[in-house]
């Protein structure tokens, strides 16, 4: 509605109006007049539908300005988990044997381990993706209800089937790298520095993305439970050690239990990552959060990509944990 | 603006720091001095690495051209380390937790460096067979 009435304006060529950012975006030939001076006037063809037109605020500027708290605290956080990978967490699992006490240690090492920065990294990037897009805390938990119903029922199909479910070299290679790819997409996004991404976003991982982040608004309840349920595919050698296991129990009680619970060790740092993100979303220092994390993602998309390239043989390995 | 300029000092340190501490750093040093190498049981080349949390060692001389196994053990190994890959012979296995593993490596793969890892990546080891 507002677009159109914009769109009869003569001198606008493009008008494109958000509810969710209570912005409109207009394209046109405006030539040399200032800013507030095209907003009343725009205002007042939008003024019989109750609306009023304000410049935002150069935000540009000031939230460059971020960066210089979000670098340093992004470096900080990055070189933390460097050296928790260092600091051999994996030496606390002694028993050969999975007890469900076993399994839910398990998740809890695996949550923060090498798999954070899959695992953690797509549920930071699509969380804080979703909160900035206004997502609420029902796009949320219906992810980790998918994660956890998903490891229930995968987990129950593998002990029955007696197959494990874990993907082959190849598919293994190429999920990551998709993995890697929209955490790329989402994290510079995130940063919202470059307005190119943006239009990326639309076009790239329309399925994913798109869906995922606007749950709440367009009602999709399906989309943010089947990336939960998804996860269970992730290379991520804890969840792949545990589907083994439950493979050896030959039943689909055993089997999904084992995953489930393994599923709920992971629950606690997951269930941080995106309800943190969507709590601080409305708090006044959020810039400084997105960047922070558009960072992290980033950093973790390059090393995942870096690690599926190495997995593939095609580069060595850049690390070794 | 000092501001900015102070906290990129201070994270281009910092992401130095970081390089430097988890770089695979392979072939630094040339001499390869205190590398394990491997043992020759009738005729046969056996190469021991044991998979937890990482693989140990990480690197391993061994004679080119000799028929070898490459034992990998793993001791309650969950971890991403259970996930082999490599990908010379493309190999890939899952591990079971507790066990042995007996990787074959006919004398005509047994060439030049062999580079293993966990299926994410994360960690590696390398036979260097000359």
């Amino acid at each position: 509605m507002t677009e159109s009435e914009l769109m009869n304006v003569p001198y606008i060529t493009r008008a494109k109006s958000s509810l969710n950012t209570h912005s409109v975006e207009v394209t046109g030939d405006f030539g040399d007049r200032p800013e507030p001076e095209i907003a009343e006037e725009l205002s007042g063809v939008l003024k019989r539908h109750g609306y009023t037109l304000s410049v935002e605020k150069n935000a540009h500027i000031v939230e460059l300005a971020d960066f210089a708290y979000a670098l340093p605290v992004s470096v900080v956080i990055i070189l933390g988990f460097l050296l928790l990978q260092k600091a051999g967490l994996t030496s606390f699992i002694t028993s050969s044997d999975v007890s469900y006490g076993a399994a839910f240690v398990i998740g809890l090492i695996a949550s923060v381990s090498s798999c954070l920065a899959i695992v953690g990294g797509l549920v930071l990037s699509l969380s804080a993706s979703s909160a900035k897009e206004g997502g609420t805390w029902r796009t949320q938990s219906l992810f980790h209800v998918g994660r956890i119903g998903g490891f229930f029922i995968l987990g129950g199909l593998v002990g029955l089937l007696g197959n494990s479910l874990h993907l082959g070299l190849t598919a293994n290679v190429v999920l990551g790298g998709i993995v890697a790819l929209v955490m790329l997409i989402l994290g510079i996004n995130l940063l919202d520095v470059f307005h190119f991404t943006k239009r990326l976003q639309f076009t790239l991982p329309v399925g994913l993305s798109r869906h995922v982040m606007n749950g709440s608004k367009h009602d999709h309840y399906l989309a943010p439970a089947l990336v939960g349920i998804g996860t269970f595919f992730l290379p991520c050698g804890f969840t792949q050690s545990m589907q083994l296991y439950a493979l050896s129990t030959g039943s689909f009680i055993q089997g999904a239990l084992t995953m489930t619970v393994f599923a709920l060790g992971t629950f606690p740092v997951l269930a941080l990552l995106s309800f943190g993100s969507l709590n601080i979303a409305h708090k006044p220092w959020k810039g400084i959060f997105f960047k922070t994390a558009g960072i992290i993602v980033v950093a973790l998309a390059l090393l995942n990509f870096s690690n599926a390239l190495a997995t593939a043989g095609i580069i060595n390995p850049l690390f070794n944990f | 603006m000092k501001s900015v300029l102070v906290s990129v000092a201070i994270s281009g340190i910092l992401i130095g720091n970081a390089f430097w501490f988890v770089s695979a750093r392979p072939n630094t040093d040339d001499t390869n001095v205190g590398v394990p190498t491997a043992v020759i049981i009738d005729g046969k080349q056996v190469i021991d690495i044991s998979a937890k949390g990482g693989y140990s060692p990480r690197r391993v001389l061994a004679k080119a051209g000799v028929p070898t196994i490459l034992r990998v053990s793993t001791r309650g190994t969950f971890d991403c380390s259970a996930s082999l890959v490599i990908p010379k012979l493309s190999y890939q296995k899952f591990l079971q937790p507790s066990g042995t593993e007996d990787i074959i490596i006919a004398p005509e793969q047994a060439q030049g460096t062999l580079q293993g890892l966990c299926s994410m990546g994360m960690y590696n080891f390398q036979i260097i067979f000359q």
